[in-house]
C-alpha cells in the first residue's frame, strides 16, 4: 500500500475507534442509573459492545502501525483524539442519551452496510461483524425513540429538546477526513458525501413517525475531528486515571 | 413511576428443544419485553428463539393447589369458541432443571378449560407446576432476528467471576495484616 493511502487509512481507523470508545464510555456512565433494571443491563450491553467495536478498529490500525490499542486509549492526550463532538457530550438525561445513540446507530448502519463491500478486506470483514450487532442497537434505540417521542408530554418535550441540541453536531458525522478522497478512490470506504443523504432518508421519516420535528440544517461547516468540546478532557481523565496511576501494572 | 407489567420469558437454546422459562422482565409492551429478555437472559448462552408472555395472561396451578382444590374447574364444553392454549410444566425439582417447559397445545374456550384439557392430555410424570396461556398472548422473536439478536454472543469472550480470584486474594491480604 502506498504510504499516503496507508496514512489516511490509519487516521480513518483511529476516528472509527475513537467514536466507539468515547460513546461506549458515555453509555457506561448509566451503569446503575438507567431508568429500570432491565434497561440498566441492556444499556450496559450496548456500552460494552461499542467498546468491543472500538477494539476491532484499533486492532486493524495496530496491524498497520504496530500501535498497541491499550497505549492508544490510556496514554493519549485529548488533543490527539479524533472522535466526533457528538459522542463526547455529557450523557444528559435519558432522552438525550437515547437521541444520541439513535442518531449514531443509524449513521453506523448506513456506513457499515456500504463498508462491507470495501476493497480492503479487513475493513469489509469488521464491517460485516459489527454490522449485525449494530442492527440490534438500532432496534433498541429506535424502539426507545418511538416510545419517548409518542409517550407523555414530558417525554416528548425532552426528546425534542435532545434532538434540537444534538442536530447541529450531526454535520460532523459524515464530514470527510483530510485526504479521505484517497480511500474513496481506492474503494476502501464509501464516499462520505453520499452517506448523509442516505442517513437522512432513514432518520427523518422515522423521527416524524415518532412525533418529532426534524430540526432544520444549520448549514454550518463541520468542525474538524481535531476540535473538541470542553467535555472530552474530563471524560478522558476519568477513563485514563487508573491506567496512568500505575502504567506498569499487569491486568 | 408506576410499575411496568411483568412478562415471562421462554428461551429455546437448540433446534428441536422445547422453549423453557428463563425468568421474567418488566416492560411497557411486548416488543420492549422481547428486547429486555434478549439483554437480560441471552447475551451469553445459545439462543434460537425467544417468547415473551404477559404474566397476567398465564393461568398457573401448582400440583399442591390442584390436589387441594378443584373449585376452579369449569364445565367442559366444546360448543363455544375455542382457541389454542400453550401448555407448560415444571417437571423436576432438581436444581439444574427447575424450568417451566413448553410441552404442547390444547384447544379450549377459557384458561380453566385449557388446564383441564392439559391435565388429561399430558398426564405422564409428576409435574410440580402447570402453566397455560393463549397462543395469541405470546410475542415471539423471528428467525430473521437470530443473526442480530443472538448470534453476536458467540464471538464474545468473557470470564467467569471465579477467575478473578477475589476471595482468595482477600484471604491473602487479610493474612498479611
Amino acid at each position: 500500500m502506498n504510504p499516503d493511502l496507508q496514512h489516511v487509512l490509519t487516521e480513518k481507523l483511529l476516528a472509527l475507534g475513537d467514536d466507539e470508545l468515547v460513546l461506549g464510555h458515555r453509555d457506561s456512565e448509566w451503569a446503575g442509573h438507567a431508568p429500570i433494571l432491565e434497561e440498566d443491563i441492556a444499556f450496559g450491553n450496548v456500552a460494552l459492545d461499542e467498546m468491543g467495536h472500538a477494539m476491532l478498529w484499533y486492532n486493524l490500525r495496530r496491524d498497520l502501525t504496530g500501535d498497541d490499542p491499550d497505549r492508544l486509549v490510556y496514554f493519549r492526550d485529548p488533543a490527539a483524539y479524533r472522535n466526533l463532538q457528538m459522542v463526547e457530550l455529557p450523557k444528559g438525561d435519558w432522552a438525550f442519551t437515547i437521541a444520541r445513540q439513535y442518531l449514531f446507530d443509524a449513521a453506523e448502519g448506513v456506513f457499515l452496510a456500504q463498508l462491507a463491500h470495501s476493497q480492503y478486506w479487513p475493513l469489509a470483514e469488521v464491517a460485516a461483524k459489527i454490522g449485525r450487532e449494530e442492527l440490534y442497537h438500532y432496534r433498541h434505540s429506535s424502539n426507545w425513540v418511538k416510545r419517548l417521542g409518542l409517550g407523555t408530554a414530558e417525554s416528548h418535550r425532552r426528546m425534542q429538546a435532545a434532538l434540537d441540541e444534538l442536530w447541529p453536531y450531526t454535520a460532523q458525522v459524515f464530514a470527510p477526513l483530510p485526504h479521505e478522497r484517497l480511500l474513496v478512490e481506492a474503494g476502501f470506504v464509501p464516499d462520505p458525501n453520499t452517506l448523509r443523504s442516505t442517513w437522512l432518508t432513514t432518520v427523518a421519516p422515522f423521527l416524524r413517525e415518532s412525533g418529532l420535528d426534524v430540526p432544520a440544517h444549520g448549514g454550518d461547516p463541520a468542525a474538524g475531528r481535531d476540535q473538541h468540546t470542553e467535555y472530552l478532557t474530563p471524560l478522558l481523565t476519568d477513563l485514563q486515571e487508573v491506567a496512568r496511576y500505575d502504567p506498569t501494572a499487569e491486568w | 413511576m408506576s410499575q411496568w407489567p411483568r412478562y415471562e420469558v421462554f428461551q429455546q437454546d437448540k433446534e428441536g428443544r422445547p422453549h423453557q422459562n428463563a425468568g421474567s422482565v418488566h416492560a411497557p409492551d411486548a416488543e420492549m419485553a422481547l428486547q429486555n429478555a434478549r439483554d437480560v437472559f441471552v447475551r451469553r448462552p445459545n439462543c434460537l428463539s425467544l417468547w415473551v408472555v404477559p404474566a397476567a395472561a398465564i393461568f398457573a396451578k401448582t400440583a399442591q393447589e390442584l390436589a387441594e382444590d378443584d373449585t376452579w374447574q369449569e364445565e367442559l364444553d366444546s360448543n363455544t369458541d375455542q382457541e389454542t392454549y400453550y401448555v407448560f410444566q415444571k417437571q423436576s425439582q432438581r436444581r439444574a432443571m427447575t424450568y417451566v417447559t413448553h410441552v404442547g397445545e390444547v384447544e379450549a374456550s377459557s384458561p380453566a378449560q385449557a388446564l383441564q384439557r392439559a391435565l388429561q392430555k399430558y398426564k405422564g410424570g409428576t409435574p410440580y407446576v402447570w402453566w397455560v396461556c393463549p397462543a395469541r398472548a405470546i410475542f415471539r422473536s423471528e428467525t430473521a432476528d437470530v443473526e442480530s439478536m443472538f448470534a453476536p454472543a458467540h464471538d464474545k469472550t468473557f470470564r467467569m467471576p471465579n477467575e478473578y480470584r477475589v476471595v482468595a486474594q482477600m484471604y491473602e491480604i487479610r493474612q498479611g495484616e
